[in-house]
């Protein structure tokens, strides 16, 4: 018979990869966070393929952990995000005997708020949100949001599309607490953000570095590591951490209870934990290690990269906010559709 | 041979069995899914509740959704609009060139495909840019003199949704257009018809079936799509594909994701009965 129909078949299968027998670690991250590098030595080491789905915000990270049937092994939530699932019992306990690495995380990234006894988390890396200027184009000082959001740089703005982070800046410019969302902090934050929005060009959680370095933008309010990795492009991108207040964030690694490869999850979580592996996280993606050991095998520069290691700053870290969350979404949709 | 009227046979059952499989595991189920998901709650999480609530649909009725979809149709029908007014013109010249040079007009259409949507869209990207190569040849040429904001414009948006999309108007109409007897065409010249009665009163309705598919297949699709306005667009302008996506994912709230698509599909479904309608009765 026509021996190309079979051929053809298999070709297609091999390429719906929701049919294929989900093997090895299913990896959920964010996108942008994860060097090919780090896998591929993980592969080669242990001999277990890596599927790595990507997200681009905690809040769909979430929304497809809670809708799947519990096909990932490791996923990587921010601080806020993982004390919401510890709270939803939606992550397992770490066997903390298999992490042998886990001596290797600084001091400062441990027993923090999000899980207070780190029974179900380990730091990945850290970052803040800040102000990246492109000072070949921007001559005045920019120090704060309110500096940003002026008539003069209209169109000329890129910033996270993450209805979070723009709701704190908002609250931050008004000095009210991040973490307290409830309706009157949010009809505050209203007629701010609606002015504010009118001004932005682009809105990219995933890249928000590519509008900035083709020039379609001159300033941005963006990720901590898209900032460095455009100082270590080019000096004239400058990294600002806004005066009014900070959102620093831990985003972790931890193993959801639906997990079916959990041995393979641990190991996974200890190989990052080594030293030279967690450098070539930073490598490739410069936010701030909270790996001591592997922070001691950065370069000078890297650590005098500025938007890796601000110095300074009134840092504030997200809390779970709850249902809240929603109506941070309502207030954004109402606000974006009716510009 | 069985004749026309007659019941479908075991044999015909087992002939459309496939079919009907196909549209029950993938446009029943998921429907129904939808309908029962827009009367439930969620949970602070965002996991479906299985407990009946009209507020779904109550907040579907609020003035800021009722303007997204207005304005969703509106791009959708003007994106519909320009590749009929670019497509039609095309899918007729292939249609009547030489069966050579058509079919290899016919894979110039196609060859896009063969790519990734995603990928096309960043090219554009690349052209549109400030420092693309569009503002480049136009400074080189000496057309402008600072460059021009392509990208990151409704412009920008009408531009991706047209370019993805003008195959589906193209190639229905070219199915139709190459049915078109010739000798139609010349009998109306010798009966003293001009170009423009020619083209009003013989070609447009021996070819308002492929014009008709084409409508539906390029509107229906660019009504719902996100990735365009996102991407070039630089997610200011809010279609009701960037609505539902957000309830689905950034939101948490598939409930309410779930009503927006099923209020929007009804919608839909009643404008097509009522233009179906009037189809039939014209």
């Amino acid at each position: 018979m026509n021996m190309r129909l079979p051929v053809v078949l298999l070709a297609l299968a091999s390429s719906l990869p929701a049919l294929q027998a989900r093997e090895g670690l299913n990896l959920f991250a964010w996108s942008e966070y994860v060097p090919q590098k780090v896998l591929d030595g993980f592969t080669a080491e242990t001999g277990i393929e890596v599927n790595y789905e990507t997200f681009s915000s905690n809040e769909e990270m979430v929304s497809k952990l809670v809708a799947g049937d519990g096909d990932y092994d490791v996923i990587q939530p921010s601080d806020y995000t993982a004390e919401a699932l510890i709270k939803q019992g939606l992550l397992a306990p770490l066997d903390l005997a298999a992490l042998h690495n886990l001596g290797n995380i600084d001091p400062a990234y441990r027993h923090l708020p999000y899980d207070p006894e780190d029974r179900y988390t380990v730091p990945y890396m850290s970052g803040t949100v800040g102000i990246v200027v492109n000072t070949a184009v921007v001559h005045t000082r920019i120090r704060s949001f309110g500096d940003v959001f002026q008539p003069r740089f209209s169109g000329r703005i890129v910033v996270l599309n993450d209805n979070r982070e723009i709701v704190s800046w908002a609250l931050a410019y008004l000095g009210l607490p991040t973490n307290e969302i409830n309706a009157k902090s949010l009809a505050a934050a209203r007629p701010v953000i609606t002015r504010w929005l009118k001004y932005v060009k682009v809105f990219d959680s995933d890249s928000p570095k590519t509008p900035l370095l083709n020039g379609d933008v001159d300033i941005g309010v963006v990720w901590s590591g898209e900032a460095a990795i455009l100082w270590n492009q080019d000096h004239k991108f400058r990294y600002i951490l806004p005066s009014e207040s900070v959102h620093r964030f831990i985003d972790l690694l931890a193993v959801p209870v639906g997990s079916r490869h959990r041995a393979a999850a641990h190991r996974f979580i200890d190989y990052v934990l080594r030293p030279e592996v967690s450098k070539l996280i930073s490598d490739e993606f410069p936010y701030t290690n909270p790996n001591g050991a592997a922070r001691r095998l950065l370069s000078p520069a890297q650590l005098a990269n500025p938007a890796s290691y601000p110095k300074g700053g009134n840092l504030e870290t997200f809390r779970d906010v709850g249902r809240a969350a929603s109506d941070i979404d309502q207030l954004m949709t109402d606000i974006k559709s009716a510009q | 041979m069985s004749g026309r009227g007659q019941r479908p046979g075991a044999g015909a059952w087992l002939l459309l069995f496939p079919l009907l499989l196909w549209s029950l595991a993938f446009i029943v189920a998921p429907t129904a899914i939808l309908v029962v998901y827009a009367f439930c709650q969620r949970d602070e999480i965002g996991r479906v509740v299985f407990s009946f609530t009209l507020e779904n649909f109550q907040r579907v009725l609020d003035p800021v959704f009722l303007r997204i979809f207005g304005r969703s149709t509106a791009y959708a029908a003007l994106t519909t609009a320009i590749c009929l007014l670019a497509g039609f013109p095309a899918a007729w010249h292939i249609a009547r060139s030489q069966p050579r040079t058509r079919n290899r007009l016919i894979m110039l259409v196609m060859i896009p495909f063969w790519t990734s949507f995603l990928i096309r869209t960043y090219a554009w990207m690349t052209i549109l840019k400030q420092g693309g190569l569009l503002n480049g040849l136009l400074s080189y040429l000496g057309v402008i003199g600072s460059p021009v904001e392509f990208l990151y414009t409704p412009g920008a948006v009408i531009l991706g949704l047209v370019y993805a999309y003008l195959p589906f108007m193209i190639l229905p109409i070219y199915a139709s257009a190459e049915k078109v007897d010739q000798a139609l065409i010349e009998a109306a010249h010798d009966l003293g018809a001009g170009p423009l009665r020619v083209f009003t009163t013989v070609i447009i309705p021996l070819t308002r079936p492929g014009i008709a598919a084409g409508i539906l297949l390029v509107f229906v699709p660019a009504v719902g799509m996100f990735a365009v306005t996102d991407l070039m667009g630089g997610a200011r302008v809010m279609l009701i594909g960037n609505v539902i996506e957000n309830q689905f994912l950034a939101a948490r709230n598939w409930p309410f994701g779930a009503a927006l698509g099923v209020a929007f599909l009804g919608m839909f479904a009643v404008v097509y009965a009522l233009l179906a309608r009037r189809a039939k009765a014209a």
